[in-house]
């Protein structure tokens, strides 16, 4: 086994990419400075399935953020899969953690790995039909949704409750120890905030199903699920970088049961199954297995589909678009659709958004929050404004500068201050001065914008049989952003008497309406 | 920047559960302050590093106040996502200076904090302050982002609005409680001036204060008194107080006011909005309550 080197580069390859991915996560927080030098999202211009999403999205192609991306496919047609097996940060921790929890060795018909192939087919026919779920299994997008929504908030808070209980019991040497680090743990590697996700635990959930899936085999998901792979496998079909020898060889076989990927048959070697992470020219026990580059040969398998599974994959992405769409939008249906500033129009937005969760780590206000159905059943994940939770900072661009797909545009300040993502209105059922003849004004205080988009009007008015003089709040529509600090700030109790509605956003498009009481 | 020493507020925290009590404040038993008559300083000066020091030189200097080995709080405004031309918070230069007089006057350790409104670190950061308590390069000064477990719940016997609130216990603790607002306009209390600069050491959702922000107020500061107060009113806020964001609002004034009296100070600073004192609810409140001398002609100004 002399040639284990090439299987210790490239698990250092794997834990120096995943290493430097969590570093930038841990990065795409505010700390001080209003533009953030190193934002995660630059992980997704290195994403085929975001770029191919972007491709298919209605709107210009983004070739200044997306071109690594197709370098990345330039490199797989001549090499194959290697982003599978050397930098996929969802492959590498596959990889990791299914040696921690041991894995099944079950051998799987070859044909299951088409469903990627068909994932991908089907996703993509449904993205030209305008229907955008490429995100959903994006693995890298799974990868971060998964971190940011549910393994870095969990991460966070148990450190939190750790640091305590060790103070709290104060053990020799370990408390001041723990003491001694966490100032510096806290500023460098936690969140400010302890993050709170609506959907951390579905999250979490799915996360842990691919996870589990090593329990049956190893790389189940990357073999038979992935879409990323589908692209990538689709690319290396003819890749330049070829294995020798290319089928098993007759006295030994050893390949057919170790390759992880299955990559190895007696009919020839599957570029687009390998994931190159080499290991076979380790344990080859003749070390006969090379790599090398060849001319382009039309010879060896190629990807083993069906016509019929190809078909029925493209008929049902072809058929999801006009089901989703004779559904009422959730724009009209769900008044309370509030998307961050920069946002594009809602169509586009959910083409564009790969739900990655990126905006919702790094919110300032802690607003953003994933959908569930609230902006309908493709809108799963995607970031909306709780306003009843947190608010969008008036001075902050963050979200728009992580977005990697430009479904957050990034906007300078001036803009985004500008930028309404809806409007407060009052519920004067609820509302201090209007219910109850109480002093309030809570939001009036908090108003952000300059010249304050709440005001209020002293009334005189009769309250239990007296006359009081009182102030009584008002919004001005053509000042109010609908950044939501008035919903967050509003001190009663359960539902806020001021509430963000979507009427008025910058992004919606209108035709022939005057501005006035309807925009 | 760092919070709340863990240790000793994770063992007070469950000494209270153990024993199960609250403390409890009593108005009754604060010290009469009537007796005598409050000394008030104004000082006018661009040179603000000259003018803090001269201000506080009137009140007898910064060593009348803080005695070595002392822990002292500084509290600034720091409430808002500003920066310092909008006058939303109270000036860097006002603080760092009296955060060095502090130093020179042998204070043990300066502790700043406040509960912001927008979020802390852009507070901290885009009010200047951070950057100024930076320069003072000392390791016995420390501006800190609040613990949400520094909180502690007090009795108020005698209160007014709420018979108990959470108040943020290294501002209980402190030898010295300096409280430095900047003077500013503030639609439901007329004013936000020392008073209600208090609302940045309280838990809580403080805009059930708004209610009846002047007996609130009042009933705070009944707990938590200001060893001294130094209003910033080298620029303030007239109008879409307490945030500001528009330059037009912001009228420069170059002056600082001082006193041990909170209520003389804030009357003081009515002044310079055109106000009468008695025209400030929570003064008013304050003043009845004995917290201090409303009535400008019964300070001595010095």
């Amino acid at each position: 086994m002399k040639n284990l080197s090439w299987t210790y580069a490239r698990r250092a390859s794997q834990i120096l990419c995943l290493t430097g991915f969590l570093w930038l996560f841990v990065q795409t927080e505010y700390r001080g400075v209003d533009n953030l030098p190193y934002p995660v999202g630059l992980l997704f211009r290195l994403d085929p399935l975001a770029a191919l999403a972007d491709a298919l999205a209605s709107g210009p192609f983004g070739w200044g953020l997306l071109w690594p991306a197709l370098l990345v496919l330039l490199l797989t047609a001549v090499f194959g899969r290697f982003f599978c097996g050397w930098i996929c940060p969802l492959g590498a921790t596959l990889d990791g953690l299914g040696r921690l929890l041991g894995r099944g060795r079950r051998a799987f018909s070859p044909s299951l790995r088409r469903v990627k192939y068909y994932l991908l087919f089907a996703l993509s026919a449904a993205a030209l039909g305008g229907v955008q779920l490429l995100g959903l299994f994006d693995p890298l997008a799974i990868f971060l949704r998964s971190l940011a929504l549910a393994l870095y908030p969990a991460y966070n808070y148990g450190v939190n409750r750790t640091f305590d209980v060790l103070y709290a019991v104060d053990l020799p040497v370990v408390t001041p120890a723990a003491q001694a680090v966490f100032p510096w743990w806290r500023d460098h590697l936690m969140a400010f905030h302890q993050p709170y996700f609506a959907l951390s635990f579905f999250t979490l959930l799915v996360f842990l199903v691919i996870v589990l899936l090593e329990k049956f085999e190893h790389r189940f998901w990357c073999k038979h699920l992935c879409p990323l792979g589908a692209l990538l496998g689709v690319c290396s079909r003819h890749a330049l970088l070829q294995r020798t020898p290319k089928t098993l060889c007759a006295d030994c076989q050893k390949c057919d049961v170790l390759c992880r990927s299955g990559a190895v048959h007696a009919d020839g070697h599957r570029r687009s199954e390998c994931l190159l992470c080499l290991d076979c020219t380790g344990f080859c026990p003749e070390e006969r297995v090379r790599f090398g580059l060849y001319a382009p040969r039309r010879s060896g398998p190629g990807i083993d589909l069906e016509r019929r599974g190809v078909v029925t994959a493209l008929a049902c992405g072809v058929l999801a678009a006009p089901v989703v769409r004779i559904a009422p939008s959730a724009e009209r249906t769900n008044p309370y659709l509030i998307r961050p500033p920069g946002a594009v129009a809602e169509a586009e937005f959910l083409d564009r958004c790969v739900r990655c969760g990126e905006c919702m780590k790094v919110c300032i206000g802690g607003a953003l929050h994933p959908a569930w159905l609230e902006a309908g059943p493709v809108g799963l994940w995607t970031p909306l404004l709780v306003a009843r939770v947190g608010y969008c900072e008036y001075n902050c661009t963050l979200c728009g500068q992580v977005c990697p797909t430009g479904a957050i545009k990034r906007l300078p300040l001036e803009p985004k201050r500008k930028t309404v993502i809806g409007r407060a209105v009052f519920d004067k059922d609820r509302c201090l001065p209007f219910a109850k003849g109480v002093e309030c004004l809570v939001c009036e205080e908090h108003c952000p914008t300059g010249e304050k988009a709440i005001v209020f009007e002293e009334k005189d008015v009769i309250v239990d049989g007296a006359a009081r003089r009182l102030k009584f709040p008002k919004v001005v529509d053509k000042l109010c952003i609908g950044c939501g600090i008035c919903e967050t700030k509003c001190p009663l109790e359960g539902a806020s008497a001021i509430r963000i509605i979507s009427e008025g956003e910058s992004r919606r498009e209108r035709k022939g309406l005057p501005a006035g009481p309807y925009g | 920047m760092s919070q709340l020493d863990r240790r000793t507020f994770v063992k007070a925290a469950l000494a209270a559960a153990a024993v199960g009590s609250v403390p409890v404040i009593d108005l009754l038993a604060a010290p009469v302050m009537a007796a005598e008559m409050p000394a008030l300083a104004v000082r006018k000066g661009t040179d603000i590093p000259m003018l803090v020091r001269d201000t506080l030189g009137a009140l007898g200097g910064m060593g009348k106040f803080v005695k070595a080995g002392q822990t002292v709080v500084v509290k600034p405004n720091i409430g808002w996502d500003r920066t310092v031309e909008l006058a939303a918070n109270t000036h860097p230069e006002v603080v760092r200076v009296l955060v060095e007089l502090c130093l020179e006057a042998g204070a043990k350790k300066v502790r700043l904090f406040d509960r912001t409104c927008n979020d802390p670190r852009r507070c901290y950061t885009q009010s200047g302050i951070a950057a100024a308590i930076a320069n003072v390069k000392s390791d016995r000064v420390e501006l800190e982002h609040m613990d949400p477990r520094g909180y502690r719940e007090v009795a108020i016997q005698g209160g007014r609005f709420f018979d108990r609130w959470e108040f943020y216990q290294p501002a209980l603790e402190a030898d010295v409680f300096i409280n430095v607002p900047i003077a500013k306009h503030h639609s439901i209390s007329r004013l936000t001036l020392a008073m209600k600069n208090l609302m940045g050491v309280i838990g809580g959702s403080r805009g059930k204060l708004h209610t009846d922000i002047a007996e609130s107020l009042t009933d705070i500061n009944s707990v938590l008194p200001s060893t001294l107060t130094v209003i910033d009113a080298t620029r303030i806020l007239v109008a879409n107080g307490p945030q500001g964001g528009r330059p037009e609002d912001v009228r420069r004034l170059d002056t600082l006011i001082a006193s041990p009296d909170i209520v003389a100070a804030d009357a003081y600073a009515a002044t310079l909005f055109s106000l009468k004192p008695e025209e400030v609810p929570s003064i008013v409140a304050g003043a009845r309550r004995g917290l201090g001398v409303m009535d400008l002609k019964r300070v001595r100004m010095v």
